[in-house]
């Protein structure tokens, strides 16, 4: 398969970057970021949505930095497994994500920041055009949606990062910059709907590093990841959960891969905890019913609606035990 | 003294030797060229691979061969790394897209984006007018069929009125470079008209407005039915009052070979005019005639070079388009072109296994005896025909062993259907099926409160029988198997005794060890295989053979052969495989027919220069060759060593007045099998037999099923290569449990084939990999070469059914939609809950076996079978044995005049039409020249 062409630029400070993308948004032209590359490159050799620009990240020092309450967008998932300083959770998340090999090139920002997939929409360009193209990747013909068709208005395009429902457990920020500055928001605030859009960030922003709060390292947490195969595949459900131990009023839920954005479940914890005692499969319940995925995965929605409570009920147990 | 310290060239002075017998490095002296490797001494003879029959210590148990005086401890027997590994670890064995010639233009094929449609005409100028394009190729340069089967030619190198699948080749161009050529294909202009396509099977039993293809007369009314087929064998009253039966309807989703290397290809017009073609192909014979059906160029004017091949298992033998399209566009641009597939390419090409539906019946009366299997298969064969005709009968003819049955009775159809087509996969044609009789049997075993091991063993054709559709089988180590895999698996302390969510099961296989028939022409007139070998004066052995490696080993197992023959160092075999021209014909690599055919001519060949050598022994020693005996590069007198001649003197000699010394070999297959129609299908001049016991563990929450534990017997005849076969009982295992528990080809709701690449397309990672227990069973068959049958297919077979059977043992429910993926599993677990009222899945129980008064009758039985069998195999015991002697017939009497009711069928009777399954169905159909009408 052959690259697109592309002009590709290696800023080495945060402002160097953002300047080079005001630059170019300037001429008119679109481009986008690139830290491992593992999921737009792949994207750009079936010519999806592929730029004539390509900015990489891999040369801004700040983006590299590791410590135990900061994570730089640079910082490669493998290290997430191979430091000492990185929470068990993150850990553990870190090493279910693709393959030993991936991990190496794969980042904490572009896991974060991975675009949204979808059956209809991950294929050739010849696919795509045998299908007459799809609401997320037109190509001007303004096609409608393929897994849900007649509406026209939402992409339901998937989110499968293994990594973002561990960081919102853990209460993570994110810090984003870009030519109005920076600014900084919890995690679960990042992603906004639909697939298309993903995440709040604009264009010429990005996400330079995620924080984590001091107590996040009282916090126990577990993963709980649904996939075929141990190796390679992205998550067709997740669910991550996390407490400081004893203390039922810490506990958070989040999951992935069921919707277009990973989701906190803030309030069904919350209104799980205000009708009594903590109970696993109670609130597995709960969380269950608030996620609905669509038909654009390696398996069926039902099934991974149903694995839901599974994964959360064996996510808390894990926590609680 | 001992006999290593024969040296091999009298007057070579020795080498400076250490301490501990390693030589000086730069002090040895080197023997002359070719006197194999830098031992100046012979090894003595390792009698642990000379067999005991021929005054080795070899065992034995199953008798001796006819090869055995041809041993000589050399190779055979001994496990040795592939001789073509080191080009492959150091990244230099040259795959298809690694040949680069000068001047090399860059091919790419422009394919149909819609499932079917006419194509209304092809405007290429915008094409021919892009700077850096050379040539532009469409359908009407290349009007001629071909097709891997002559019966069933009905591809074309490009489309010429219609394309019948999404991907199917529409036109191709050649450029400067890739990019230009992807530039290119935007720019042809095609004007479609869409038809109505066809993607359920069963619907592709219907009549059609435009069927895919048209058949003229022979077509079914206008149906997509490509091929029907229908065999009864036996007494049919025998199945209408069992004791027992079973009765399992299956869906089997199509698979592919996910092969690493995607198909790849260089076409080159020498300057004589020549057609010199690249391409890894495992059947580089097909390719050569089709090329030059479609190209009208003799086949002389034609070199087929095949390059390393990167993986076939069937997915490589069809002769190919793109092939033809290399060939085309390099003849009109006067430059080499190189076309390689995109991953996604490799799946619209396919040629995977059938997508099916199988429905299996059968039934035992009250002495624990098969009295009936009853077969259907519909099978979804795709835009084209490829192997399919041999398919359809695969899928049914392949179960009528290793069991005795009282009768036997099969529908099939392939259907055409607007999808990618179907054709051979290893195991070809007999995997799905296979599934479904051994869950099949497993569950009548239950039935009949009975052990399935049991059950099988009782039921056992003997070796040296018939089986009821008439194939000959000759070895049979399919007693010593099971039994292998029972004590290995520890079976009896473990069937229906583990805990919920563990479980263990048991299936068989049986498959051909090489066609009985080679498609293209008769046995009789030509043999199914050649090899020619030269032996100049260096010593060094060249062996010419078509045989091709596509990673199986059939280059290691021809030059094991020879070396062994010629007791020479494999290091002094070379053999020469990959051009039509200095090959000898052969019909590759399919139908596990090479090391059975290519060693046993290479055995030949071998013979035909050891006698020459022997023959010059003979002149110099003045002892007959009967008494002269071949080890490590020397002839000598078997009763005193020290008389002898090195190999090179003995090879002088015999050069003397001739040259080069020359021979070759043949292999062609006896004469067997019955005369029905169809008689020819399955039919082999060996059968390999196999047995595996899986261990699974269900996660009874959310469906998924791991794989833990195999112990995989498999009776490959002998182990010329031990390392070899090993690797292919592994490799199956690999492959067989990605289509049992997570590969499939999906194809959604608009038809589309939804995950052509190899993330969504789910092979096993190493995590799914369980530990393979590779035990290997030795028949000794009688005309295998060294007593060799196949090991690269049969072994692939009895690991889905054990799966299946396992997850059965483990949580109780019958499962009968392939692969298992975890939502089919967590599915049945649902469905489960809901039938017995239970909310919990940790609730469910397991199945339990309490042995029931037949299982008494099945152990004394099988006791009794096993001796018959021992002394079967040694041929103590050399008594006709047809099947249907388990149901007290007489072997030397014809069957249909013993029982009233005995049937050899391929035709239904007319009341049988109304009973037919799915693919029976299409036996209501006419074909066109019965309808009266015009064709």
């Amino acid at each position: 398969m052959l690259m697109p062409p592309f002009e590709l630029h290696h800023p080495s400070t945060v402002d160097e970057a953002v300047e080079l993308a005001a630059s170019i948004m300037a001429k008119g032209e679109a481009f986008d970021w690139v830290a491992g590359g593992t999921d737009v490159l792949p994207n750009y050799k079936w010519r999806i949505n592929p730029k004539p620009h390509v900015i990489s990240l891999a040369g801004i020092e700040e983006a590299h930095a590791l410590s135990p309450s900061e994570l730089g967008c640079m910082v490669p998932l493998s290290s997430l497994t191979t430091e000492n300083n990185v929470h068990p959770l993150l850990v553990q998340a870190a090493s279910k994500v693709a393959s030993s090999l991936i991990r190496k090139s794969a980042t904490v920002g572009g896991n974060l920041c991975l675009d949204t997939r979808c059956f209809w929409y991950n294929q050739s360009e010849d696919w795509r055009r045998s299908i007459d193209w799809c609401h997320k990747a037109d190509c001007g013909t303004g096609a409608d949606c393929r897994v849900i068709p007649n509406q026209n208005t939402l992409c339901v395009a998937t989110y499968q990062g293994d990594m973002a429902p561990n960081f919102m457990v853990l209460g993570a920020s994110v810090v984003l910059i870009g030519p109005e500055g920076e600014r900084t928001m919890p995690l679960a605030e990042f992603y906004e709907l639909d697939g298309m859009k993903k995440n709040v960030l604009k264009t010429g922003e990005f996400l330079l590093k995620v924080t984590l709060p001091k107590e996040a390292l009282q916090r126990k947490g577990c993963y709980q990841k649904l996939r075929v195969r141990d190796s390679w595949d992205f998550p067709e459900a997740g669910v991550a959960a996390s407490w400081i131990p004893g203390d039922a009023s810490t506990l958070l839920v989040a999951s992935t891969a069921l919707e277009s954005i990973p989701r906190l479940h803030a309030e069904q914890v919350e209104n799980h905890l205000e009708a009594g005692e903590l109970d696993p499969v109670g609130l597995a319940k709960t969380v269950q019913k608030s996620v609905k995925p669509v038909n654009n995965t390696a398996l069926p929605p039902r099934y991974r609606r149903s694995m839901v409570k599974t994964l959360t009920k064996r996510a808390l147990q894990g926590i609680l035990e | 003294m001992t006999m290593g310290s024969y040296r091999q060239q009298p007057g070579a002075s020795s080498s400076e030797v250490r301490k501990d017998g390693k030589r000086v490095a730069g002090k040895q002296v080197f023997p002359p060229p070719g006197s194999g490797g830098s031992d100046p001494q012979m090894r003595p003879r390792d009698l642990d691979f000379i067999p005991e029959t021929v005054g080795g210590k070899e065992p034995k148990p199953a008798g001796d061969h006819i090869h055995d005086r041809d041993r000589t401890g050399t190779v055979v027997g001994k496990p040795i790394p592939l001789v073509d590994s080191n080009a492959k670890v150091t990244g230099q064995a040259w795959y298809g897209d690694d040949v680069r010639l000068p001047g090399e233009l860059i091919g790419k094929i422009l394919r149909s984006p819609h499932h079917y449609a006419r194509i209304k005409s092809i405007d290429t100028s915008r094409v021919e007018a892009l700077p850096g394009v050379i040539a532009v190729s469409t359908g009407q340069d290349a009007p001629n069929r071909f097709g891997v089967l002559p019966v069933t030619k009905d591809e074309h190198a490009m489309a010429i009125e219609k394309v019948r699948h999404v991907g199917d080749l529409v036109a191709c161009v050649a450029a400067v470079d890739e990019a230009t050529a992807i530039e290119a294909l935007s720019l042809f202009d095609v004007e479609w008209e869409e038809l109505e396509p066809v993607f359920d099977p069963k619907k592709g039993l219907e009549d059609h407005d435009e069927p895919i293809h048209w058949r003229g007369k022979y077509h079914l009314a206008r149906t997509n039915v490509q091929k029907r087929v229908f065999q009864e064998f036996g007494d049919r009253s025998l199945v209408n009052a069992p004791h027992a039966s079973s009765h399992g309807s299956w869906t089997m989703s199509g698979v592919h070979h996910g092969f690493t290397e995607p198909h790849a290809v260089v076409a080159h017009w020498d300057p004589n005019g020549r057609l010199q073609l690249y391409t890894p192909q495992q059947v580089p014979h097909y390719t050569h005639r089709a090329l030059s059906t479609v190209l009208d160029v003799p086949m002389h004017q034609i070199n087929v070079i095949r390059t390393f091949v990167g993986g076939g298992f069937g997915g490589k033998s069809d002769p190919f388009p793109h092939e033809m399209c290399a060939a085309l566009l390099a003849r009109k641009a006067g430059r080499p072109v190189r076309i390689t597939f995109d991953r996604e390419e490799v799946y619209w090409i396919n040629r995977g296994r059938h997508p099916s539906h199988i429905d299996v019946k059968m039934t035992a009366d009250d002495s624990g005896r098969i009295s009936g299997f009853d077969i259907d298969a519909l099978i979804d064969g795709g835009g084209f025909a490829s192997f399919g005709h041999v398919t359809s009968y695969y899928n049914g003819v392949l179960a009528t062993a290793p069991y005795e049955l009282g009768s036997f009775h099969y529908t099939g159809a392939r259907v055409w259907t607007n999808k990618p087509a179907s054709g051979a996969m290893r195991g070809h044609g007999a995997v799905n099926t296979r599934c479904a009789v051994e869950v099949g049997l497993d569950e009548m075993a239950e039935s009949m409160d009975v052990d399935p091991i049991d059950l099988r063993l009782a039921n056992l054709l003997p070796p040296h029988s018939r089986t009821i559709s008439g194939f000959r089988i000759t070895s049979n180590g399919m007693r010593e198997a099971l039994e292998r895999v029972r004590e290995g698996s520890e079976w009896d302390s473990k069937f229906r005794q583990l805990p919920l969510g563990q479980g263990i099961g048991i299936g068989c296989g049986f498959f051909i060890s090489g066609s009985g028939l080679p498609i293209h022409w008769d046995p009789k007139n030509f043999p199914h295989a050649t090899v020619h070998i030269q032996v100049d004066m260096d010593g060094g052995v060249t062996v010419h053979t078509g045989a091709a490696d596509i990673g199986q080993g059939s280059t290691t197992a021809v030059a094991q052969v020879v070396a062994e023959v010629l007791a020479l160092p494999i290091e002094m075999i070379h053999v020469r495989s990959h051009e039509s021209d200095t090959s000898p014909v052969d019909l590759g690599s399919y139908s596990s027919r090479v090391t059975f055919m290519n060693a046993n001519a290479a055995i030949r060949a071998a013979i035909g220069i050891r006698d020459q050598l022997l023959k010059a022994a003979w002149e110099m020693l003045g002892y007959h060759p009967n008494v002269l005996v071949l080890n490590d590069r020397r002839i000598y007198y078997k009763h005193d060593p020290a008389i002898g001649v090195s190999y090179l003197q003995a090879l002088h000699k015999a050069q003397a007045d001739t040259g080069a010394l020359i021979a070759r070999g043949a292999y062609r297959s006896p004469p067997m099998g019955g005369v029905h129609k169809g008689a020819a299908a399955g039919l082999a001049p060996a059968y390999s037999f196999s047995a595996y016991v899986a261990e699974v563990d269900v996660d009874v929450e959310t469906g998924l099923v791991s794989c833990t534990n195999v112990w995989a017997a498999h009776d490959c005849g002998k182990a010329l290569n031990p390392l070899a076969v090993k690797g292919q009982i592994i490799g199956s295992c690999h492959m067989g449990l990605g289509q049992v528990l997570t590969e499939k080809m999906v194809y959604g709701r608009t038809g589309h084939l939804q995950n052509a690449n190899l993330l969504e397309y789910k092979i096993p990672s190493v995590h799914e990999m369980p530990h393979v227990e590779a035990i290997i069973v030795e028949s000794s068959d009688p005309e295998g070469p060294f007593g060799a049958k196949e090991a690269g297919e049969g072994p692939l077979l009895p690991i889905l059914p054990a799966v299946v059977n396992a997850v059965y043992d483990a949580i109780g429910i019958r499962l009968r939609n392939l692969p298992l993926t975890p939502d089919v599993v967590y599915a049945g677990i649902e469905k489960h809950l809901k039938k017995h009222g239970l909310d919990d899945a940790e609730a469910m129980a397991s199945p339990r076996l309490k042995h029931g008064p037949l299982q008494k009758v099945l152990v004394a039985r099988s006791d009794e079978h096993r001796e018959r069998d021992r002394l079967r195999q040694r041929s103590e015991d050399t008594s006709a044995y047809v099947n249907g002697v388990l149901f007290g017939f007489d072997p030397d009497r014809p069957l249909a005049e013993q029982v009233e009711g005995w049937r050899e069928a391929d035709e239904p009777l007319p009341e049988q039409l109304a009973e037919l399954g799915f693919a029976g169905r299409a036996w209501l159909k006419k074909e066109q020249r019965h309808m009266g009408g015009d064709d």
